[in-house]
């Protein structure tokens, strides 16, 4: 088994999207962006306009889903079947539009 | 500047589209065709294998191309959706840019039961190979159709 299909791989893909929703619920981004000021803020900064939290909800997820992946030892990752990967993000997605209807009602 | 990012984006998107959704018909469990074959029999009889680099590069790129416009599309677009009051358009860009985010996720997955020898898990490779494709072509329709409604919303609505 080469490195680039590591066990490890699995765990990741089948927490990101948990990680994800959980970053975006809870207002867990990482860092905020300002665009109309161009600035990268660690805190909630008000009064140089609008805000863009999606990249670091995407930057929460990866190293929560990556810290989870690396700490899981390798012969119970390889034990995950990989059908959980999508089931587990079918469910997150499920979750996702759920929520989302608020847009729409 | 950003008319040019929004062609490349939209032209990567177009090649991501069509790269998965190939891939995502060839691993429907059908028979195979007897006798002549049709367009959708040659349509889904691709080397599905072959797809999943190219899928997984064009994914990040396209998403890195729709991460640098996404700027542009906060500052104007959103407020402009908001004054016409149109919740459902922002709606469903909410929707495209949570989708495209959890495809990120799955692409290491993804790319690994496809690039792992073909019967080294047998059916459950084949089912997380099925699954995991049919998710990201829901992600990157989505993406696209909502992408281009969005730009287009001004002349779509009266």
């Amino acid at each position: 088994m080469t490195r680039l299909s590591h066990p490890g791989l699995k765990i990741f893909s089948t927490l990101f999207g948990v990680f994800y929703i959980a970053a975006f619920y809870f207002d867990l981004a990482l860092f905020r962006y300002y665009p109309e000021a161009r600035q990268f803020h660690w805190m909630r900064t008000d009064g140089i306009g609008v805000v863009i939290l999606w990249y670091g909800w995407i930057v929460t997820a990866a190293l929560a889903s990556a810290a989870v992946a690396v700490a899981v030892p390798r012969p119970v990752a390889e034990r995950l079947s990989p059908r959980w990967v999508w089931i587990v993000t079918v469910l997150v997605v499920l979750v996702t539009l759920i929520y989302e209807r608020r847009y729409f009602v | 500047m950003i008319v040019v990012l929004l062609l490349l984006h939209g032209l990567l998107a177009v090649a991501l589209l069509g790269a998965i959704t190939h891939q995502a018909l060839s691993v429907l469990p059908l028979a195979a065709a007897k006798g002549q074959r049709t367009f959708f029999d040659r349509f889904r009889g691709v080397n599905g294998p072959a797809y999943a680099t190219p899928v997984a590069v064009l994914f990040v790129v396209t998403a890195i191309g729709g991460a640098l416009l996404y700027p542009q599309y906060r500052i104007d677009v959103r407020p402009a959706l908001e004054d016409m009051r149109n919740a459902a358009a922002n709606g469903v860009f909410e929707i495209k840019e949570h989708l495209i985010a959890i495809g990120l996720g799955l692409l290491p997955a993804y790319w690994q039961v496809w690039r792992q020898p073909g019967n080294a898990q047998g059916a459950e490779a084949a089912s997380a190979r099925r699954g995991l494709t049919w998710l990201l072509a829901f992600f990157v329709w989505w993406g696209f159709i909502a992408g281009h409604v969005l730009n287009n919303i001004r002349g779509l609505l009266p």
